[in-house]
């Protein structure tokens, strides 16, 4: 019953459309746009209450109870945040290029939809089940650079411009061993689709095989999403608050939210291709495929938050150090050895 | 190890994550406060005598007090403390000979309204003298006036003279009074 949930709802929406004679391809459009926007609300949602997440995360790591009075245990609090903020006006720099300006907090949320369409939430539940769908989400993971940049182009702002450059040299340099971390896994399942790099963790989660390659990936996506340590970007004593420092209300706003968006793309990637996606680990399958899911990705968002209230932010030469001298080198290493290791594999003949 | 130091922090961080918290949901549970908390006052009028000691000794010239002559003795009229000015230094509760005015726990005296802030702690009519002074200062003045009549009366008929700000000036100028100079 609750395995089935989300693919029952889809069935007896098709059913219901099949019987008002919608034509076949009308029906399959309006059941694509209503799941992509039900990930959407997802994201949403989701969004406003990991901050209210991180919020309590920093609370408890400091000995207090973080936001508690807004609605029952602080729920309401994020809400009312936004709430405040869309109320507030967006000011706009008088040297600042307008259209751009606006434009990047508006699309900032486009790249986390797009890549959520793609990712399995349990077992037949993907919007759309693409045969590179790896590629597909690395490709436009690594498109949120543009949306930063733009913003941090348009504000017409020293700090905001160093900001978005900062973005930039970050992700691109992070983006490198984050791909070639993944290869490894690629290479053992010899396909890119989601679904089947899922199913081919039946047995044995990609943790267990590729190790390393988890760490590589696990460090490289919280650099990617610019959270603590590597969150240089909008290092308030350095550079105020980077591409942000100019946005104001809703704007800013957007941008808060895309990040905790992009905390839950990395979990949610890293949850596919490493922890096994949806599959139940020690046979548990009466716990829908779904809530496994989300299990594993808020397991890893937790990680992540745990991170950004341990440690502190490094410095720049240190982060490209890292990720050029170490990473790159590594992930290609082990690159190398999953080659050598299933070669062995087929000459011995499994 | 190379990470050693990673670990080792996230173990702290998680040890706090875990372990008991320390805030105190304030408007529903509060701090003991000590006993020699410095938070509203709180004043017994029929213990002050209009002596003027602590208005004298307060630093930011917090205290108001206004007394008329009731017979032979003051009789304060009006004690408002201008309270944003205040800074509980605790000048006033020392100089106080007679402990009439002390410092209580409370300490929510924010207000909404600026007007709101003064301390009003006495206002008060003077109760007005009877032309038979004689048969009436018992009953006229009041329970609150008589005590003090009954007890000071004899000893300290000159110190109300001393604590008004003029003559007490006016002696410590012709050095019959040294001790009140610091004051």
């Amino acid at each position: 019953m609750l395995e089935n949930l989300f693919t029952n709802i889809a069935g007896l929406l098709r059913n219901l459309l099949d019987s008002a004679g919608v034509p076949p391809l009308w029906n399959d459009v309006t059941l694509l746009v209503v799941k992509l926007v039900a990930i959407l609300v997802f994201i949403l949602i989701n969004a406003l209450w990991l901050v209210l997440m991180e919020r309590k995360v920093a609370g408890y790591m400091q000995a207090r109870i973080g936001p508690n009075r807004v609605g029952p245990w602080g729920l309401l609090q994020t809400t009312c945040d936004i709430g405040k903020l869309i109320s507030k006006e967006i000011p706009i720099p008088k040297s600042a290029d307008k259209i751009l300006f606006l434009l990047a907090p508006a699309l900032v949320f486009v790249p986390p939809l797009m890549i959520f369409a793609a990712i399995p939430f349990g077992k037949d539940m993907v919007a759309l089940d693409l045969n590179i769908g790896l590629f597909y989400v690395f490709a436009l993971a690594s498109l949120t650079t543009i949306i930063f940049w733009m913003g941090g182009w348009g504000s017409n702002n020293k700090y905001s411009l160093l900001g978005s450059m900062r973005v930039v040299a970050q992700m691109v340099s992070y983006e490198l061993p984050m791909i070639l971390s993944v290869l490894g896994v690629i290479m053992l399942v010899g396909s890119m689709n989601l679904t089947e790099i899922i199913a081919a963790q039946q047995n044995m989660w990609f943790i267990v095989t590729q190790p390393i390659a988890f760490l590589i990936f696990f460090i490289a996506a919280v650099a990617e999403c610019n959270r603590t340590p590597f969150d240089l970007v909008e290092g308030e004593s350095e550079i105020i608050n980077g591409p942000y420092t100019e946005y104001g209300g809703m704007g800013f706003a957007m941008f808060f939210l895309a990040e905790y968006a992009s905390i839950m793309i990395i979990s949610a990637m890293a949850t596919t291709i490493f922890l096994g996606g949806w599959l139940a680990p020690f046979g548990l399958t009466f716990i829908p495929s779904w809530l496994w899911f989300f299990l594993k990705m808020y397991v890893l968002i937790f990680v992540v938050m745990w991170f950004r209230w341990t440690f502190p932010r490094i410095r720049v030469d240190q982060l490209m150090g890292f990720g050029w001298k170490i990473l790159v080198p590594l992930s290609l290493a082990n690159v190398f050895v999953t080659g050598i290791g299933m070669y062995i594999y087929r000459a011995i003949g499994w | 190890m190379f990470g050693n130091g990673l670990i080792k922090g996230l173990r702290i961080t998680w040890k706090e994550f875990t372990s008991k918290k320390f805030t105190v949901q304030y408007p529903e549970e509060q701090h003991t406060k000590p006993e020699r908390f410095h938070g509203r006052f709180v004043f017994d009028a029929d213990k002050c005598i209009a002596c003027n000691l602590c208005a004298n000794a307060c630093p930011n010239n917090v205290i108001e007090l206004k007394s008329e002559k009731v017979e032979k003795k003051k009789f304060l009229t009006k004690y408002v403390m201008n309270i944003e000015y205040c800074l509980f230094c605790g000048m006033c509760v020392e100089a106080c000979n007679k402990d009439a005015i002390n410092f209580s726990l409370e300490h929510d005296m924010s207000q909404y309204n600026y007007d709101a802030i003064p301390l009003i702690l006495v206002e008060r009519e003077a109760p007005k003298p009877e032309p038979k002074p004689e048969e009436a200062t018992p009953e006229a003045s009041g329970e609150k006036a008589e005590p003090k009549v009954k007890g000071k009366g004899k000893q300290k008929e000159e110190t109300p003279a001393a604590s008004a700000d003029k003559s007490a000036s006016d002696e410590v100028a012709a050095g019959k009074a040294p001790e009140k100079e610091g004051q």
